[in-house]
């Protein structure tokens, strides 16, 4: 490992290398796709837009594919890592403290129970999905700060367990007790999807997330000292419980904004922060940037791989991340385990 | 109502009392600590009797719910966090890394309350961080996985991760417990030539009546939460007081051998 | 279970009368035509007609009540809605929930099922029930499905009667829009509302399909062998339809043609530009029985307005 005092350097060529590799993922990915389009129509500003398929095919049906592929990739790429350092788990994501099944829950139950009435513009199941995941949250962090001063992490992680699991199993029952058109609809939101159409959606999405990833900006240092162990980082002057607070309500926002704009998309949260690692080496200082930059590449890919490789009509996103992560998990549990 | 001490100790407290649970009893009750600039006090006594809250009261990771912890005179609780720790460092049981930092990068976590919001480790930094390591004997073990280092090895680099830290006091959470006999000498020998060169106070909290025997100037024998004895080990390490303490008969003579005080379990009191 | 078409028994029984035949194939057409006339006798003979019929699939009690043999059920499925005699009846439970012990204590001489529900194939076969498995496809397989089922409840000829029926008003509906030149059509059957994501159309293989390549249409997915389609924006681009048509088919789905407006993002789809985005509601659209023929109408109607006048 290199001398940590090259932290300067290290990190301006982390970020050098992973931004340039971003950006020319997101500037080919529009490129690509299953038709066949031609740059110079796209922006051919002779041709009205309502009339040019080619530039609606960039703008329209690409575009904001990418781009949503890599706010949302982005988004969960980080929660992955936040979560990791403060269960003090490799193996953690933001599905282990049951944030991404209270958001899955909210989107079923309106779905299920056709709330579909529109706030401010924005459709029903976003709101919910995100009201969902804040509400996850609160339940897990109250259940493990009421017992004793101060949160340990195993509290943490079992609460967590238990609330997927129950939230699993309402998500099934709501899912039974509707109709099979919306056990249906349920059924395909849940596989997850980054062909949004819009501007709006991604940029109702930016928001928390931006406001998120600032909060979780300030806290790199402090995400490696409470890695090692929660007393450890407190006896060396981390404000331990301000630090969780603000980064776990951060990534339960990352996470619930992620789901409501794609969906709950797997592996992401796991797959990133460790190749990341693999890279850059353990210092959150670097992983945070990479993470962040190499999350929106890895899923602008797979959903890349999603519409082109299978067909006119494509497969869902989180297939992808499934076939992608479910072998990468493994590999990592066996390496581990060694 | 905390009475006034004269300031003879660099880490004093005065009927300190605390418990986790509101309505159970005290789990430290009324405990009165003084230690001296430069000795190694060492805190005995059987499991549940408040060592480890003790020291958490003394590192301020913990709040008493009676009483105060003063360093050099200022209650700790007027310090902030990040001063306080650059006084007093803590060094666990068991430190488990669940990523792969290196040594170095471990110790130099010790770095973090000198450092300021988002400022980076300097070349100062390092050379602090380098010299802890030489004094532990881990300079050879810089660039290794912490993860991967021996149980010896990596108490080692988490007291030079202490050393880089902290320049007053050190707390010992049972620093030998999870060590083989060959460690525990080790680590022993270290922390004794730390104490004389760099005058560090420390703080050990310990079962191995002999590691206290050999490393301590003083101790404290803590039972379900209470003082009783406190002074010079040679006064305080009696058979009386550890068949008081642990409920067990033991032969306690100065061994010509070792330089110092050996304790030999006989037996259980009964 | 499934009773042998007659057109390949007559061809059997008639035999072959050719010229010069060995001595050992004159024997074994001799054979055939022995087993094949009692097969014909086997399955001609009268079957145990079902007076107790209990079917949680919406299509055949539809078929049933339009055979006249509504009477004879003594239970439905969940989602069976029409026709309204149906709410007098006891549900047991549909495709994923079938409430077996219901089922078995309505004492029914004939369950209609899902092919693919084994495990209660499995305890009807322990219990000595007799079923009927029914799969889901294509237009063609309705009337056939009529007819078979006809024949196993004991009213075969209403069966035919009412396939028949179907089959010379679809065929109607076929030589109506002939003449026309058949618009690109995308039949679009969900949608996530008031967006344009989670779209699901109709592939080139089930009955949706048939139904608008019957009602004068061209199925711009006719090419994705699969019933149901996840549709991109990028592909509903590509494939430039004519004509969409939205179905809207839950019980209570008040959805506002308003709602059509999410189609607007994509002003290049010639459907879009021509305003020929359409919306209808029924549950017609999704039960592949009887009823097949309003559906098919209304598909013909909106696809060509032009030959129904109006």
């Amino acid at each position: 490992m290199a001398a940590p005092t090259d932290l300067r350097r290290r990190l301006l060529v982390t970020l050098a290398g992973f931004g340039l590799l971003t950006a020319v993922v997101c500037v080919t990915a529009p490129l690509v796709g299953s038709t066949t389009i031609h740059l110079s129509r796209v922006f051919n500003r002779a041709i009205p837009f309502a009339d040019n398929v080619d530039a609606q095919v960039f703008f329209v049906a690409r575009l904001p594919r990418v781009l949503a592929s890599a706010l949302v990739g982005s988004a969960f790429a980080i929660a992955g890592v936040v979560f990791q350092a403060f269960l003090r788990n490799p193996l953690a994501s933001p599905d282990t403290l049951g944030v991404s099944s209270g958001a899955t829950l909210g989107a079923v139950i309106v779905i299920t129970f056709h709330i579909d009435t529109a706030v401010l513009g924005v459709s029903a199941v976003p709101v919910a999905t995100f009201a969902g995941a804040a509400g996850a949250l609160g339940i897990v962090y109250a259940m493990s700060i009421a017992r004793r001063r101060g949160t340990s992490s195993t509290v943490l992680l079992l609460a967590g367990v238990a609330l997927t699991a129950f939230l699993g199993a309402l998500n099934r029952f709501i899912q039974v007790i509707g109709d099979y058109t919306d056990t249906f609809r349920s059924i395909r939101w849940m596989m997850g999807s980054m062909d949004v159409g819009s501007y709006t959606d991604i940029v109702v999405a930016l928001v928390p997330i931006a406001a998120a990833c600032v909060a979780i900006g300030t806290l790199p240092r402090e995400l490696d000292l409470v890695s090692i162990g929660a007393e450890a980082a407190e006896s060396r002057g981390v404000d331990v419980r301000r630090a969780e607070r603000v980064a776990l309500v951060s990534a339960s926002l990352l996470t619930g904004s992620a789901v409501s704009l794609g969906g709950p998309i797997p592996f992401v949260g796991i797959i990133v922060p460790h190749i990341v690692r693999l890279i850059v080496g353990a210092d959150h200082r670097l992983v945070l940037p990479a993470a962040a930059l190499f999350g929106g590449t890895f899923l602008v890919i797979c959903d890349v791989i999603a519409r082109t490789a299978f067909g006119p009509a494509g497969m869902p996103v989180g297939a992808i991340t499934a076939f992608l992560g479910g072998p990468f998990f493994l590999w990592l549990l066996f390496r581990r385990m060694r | 109502m905390v009475p006034d001490i004269p300031l003879r100790g660099i880490l004093e407290a005065a009927e300190l009392s605390f418990s986790y649970d509101r309505a159970a009893r005290p789990v430290v009750n009324g405990v009165s600590v003084s230690v001296s600039r430069g000795t190694i006090v060492g805190l005995l006594g059987p499991n549940g009797s408040g060592k480890t809250t003790l020291l958490r009261l003394l590192s301020g990771t913990l709040n008493p719910d009676r009483g105060r912890v003063h360093l050099e005179g200022r209650p700790i609780a007027t310090l902030s966090r990040r001063d306080l720790a650059r006084r007093i460092a803590v060094v666990p049981q068991e430190t488990h890394s669940a990523f792969d930092f290196s040594a170095l990068e471990i110790v130099l976590m010790g770095r973090y309350p000198h450092l300021g919001a988002f400022e980076l480790e300097g070349a100062g930094d390092l050379a602090i961080a380098r010299r802890a390591m030489a004094d532990t004997g881990t300079a050879a073990l810089e660039d290794r996985r912490f993860a991967a280092l021996s149980g010896g090895e990596k108490q080692r680099v988490v007291i030079a991760g202490a050393l880089a830290q902290a320049s007053d006091v050190l707390l010992l959470d049972e620093p030998t417990a999870s060590l083989d006999l060959g460690f525990q000498f080790e680590i022993a020998a270290l922390l004794s030539r730390l104490n004389r060169d760099r005058g560090t106070a420390m703080v050990v909290s310990t079962h191995d009546l002999n590691l206290a025997a050999t490393l301590c100037t003083e101790l404290m024998l803590l039972k379900e939460g209470r003082v009783i004895a406190q002074g010079a080990t040679d006064t305080v390490l009696t058979p009386t007081h550890i068949r008081d303490l642990y409920g067990v008969v033991a032969d306690v003579t100065a061994h010509p051998g070792a330089g110092h005080l050996t304790v030999v379990p006989l037996g259980r009191a009964d | 279970m499934a009773p042998v078409s007659t057109n390949a028994l007559t061809g059997v029984a008639s035999g072959r009368h050719e010229g010069t035949k060995s001595r050992s194939k004159l024997f074994s057409s001799r054979l055939r035509a022995f087993v094949a006339l009692i097969a014909l006798l086997m399955s001609s003979a009268p079957r145990a007609a079902a007076s107790r019929i209990v079917s949680v699939i919406p299509a055949t009690t539809e078929m049933l009540f339009a055979m006249g043999a509504g009477d004879r059920l003594v239970a439905v499925g969940s989602y069976d809605r029409f026709p309204p005699e149906v709410d007098r009846l006891p549900r047991v439970g549909a495709l994923l929930d079938p409430n077996v012990e219901r089922i078995l204590s309505l004492r029914p001489d004939l369950v209609i099922l899902y092919g693919t529900q084994t495990d209660l194939r499995l305890q009807l076969d322990r219990a000595h029930v007799p079923y009927y498995p029914y799969v889901h496809r294509g237009l063609a397989d309705i009337t056939q499905t009529i007819r078979s089922l006809g024949a196993r409840v004991g009213v075969e000829a209403a069966g035919n009667t009412l396939a028949e029926r179907i089959e010379r008003q679809l065929a109607a509906i076929r030589t109506k829009t002939g003449g026309s030149a058949r618009p690109k059509t995308l039949l679009v059957f969900g949608r996530e509302p008031g967006t344009l994501r989670n779209i699901d159309a109709s592939g080139g293989v089930g009955f949706l399909h048939d139904m608008v390549e019957t009602a004068g249409g061209t199925n711009v997915l006719a090419d994705v062998r699969q019933q149901s389609v996840m549709l991109s924006t990028e592909l509903v681009l590509a494939r430039a339809p004519d004509v969409i048509i939205e179905l809207r088919y839950a019980r209570g789905d008040t959805t506002a043609p308003e709602d059509l407006r999410a189609w607007d993002a994509l002003p290049a789809v010639p459907a879009v530009r021509n305003h020929k985005v359409f919306m209808l509601q029924g549950e017609e659209f999704v039960v592949p029985g009887p009823r097949v023929v309003i559906a098919t109408e209304r598909l013909a109607r909106t696809l060509h307005p032009e030959v129904w006048g109006r």
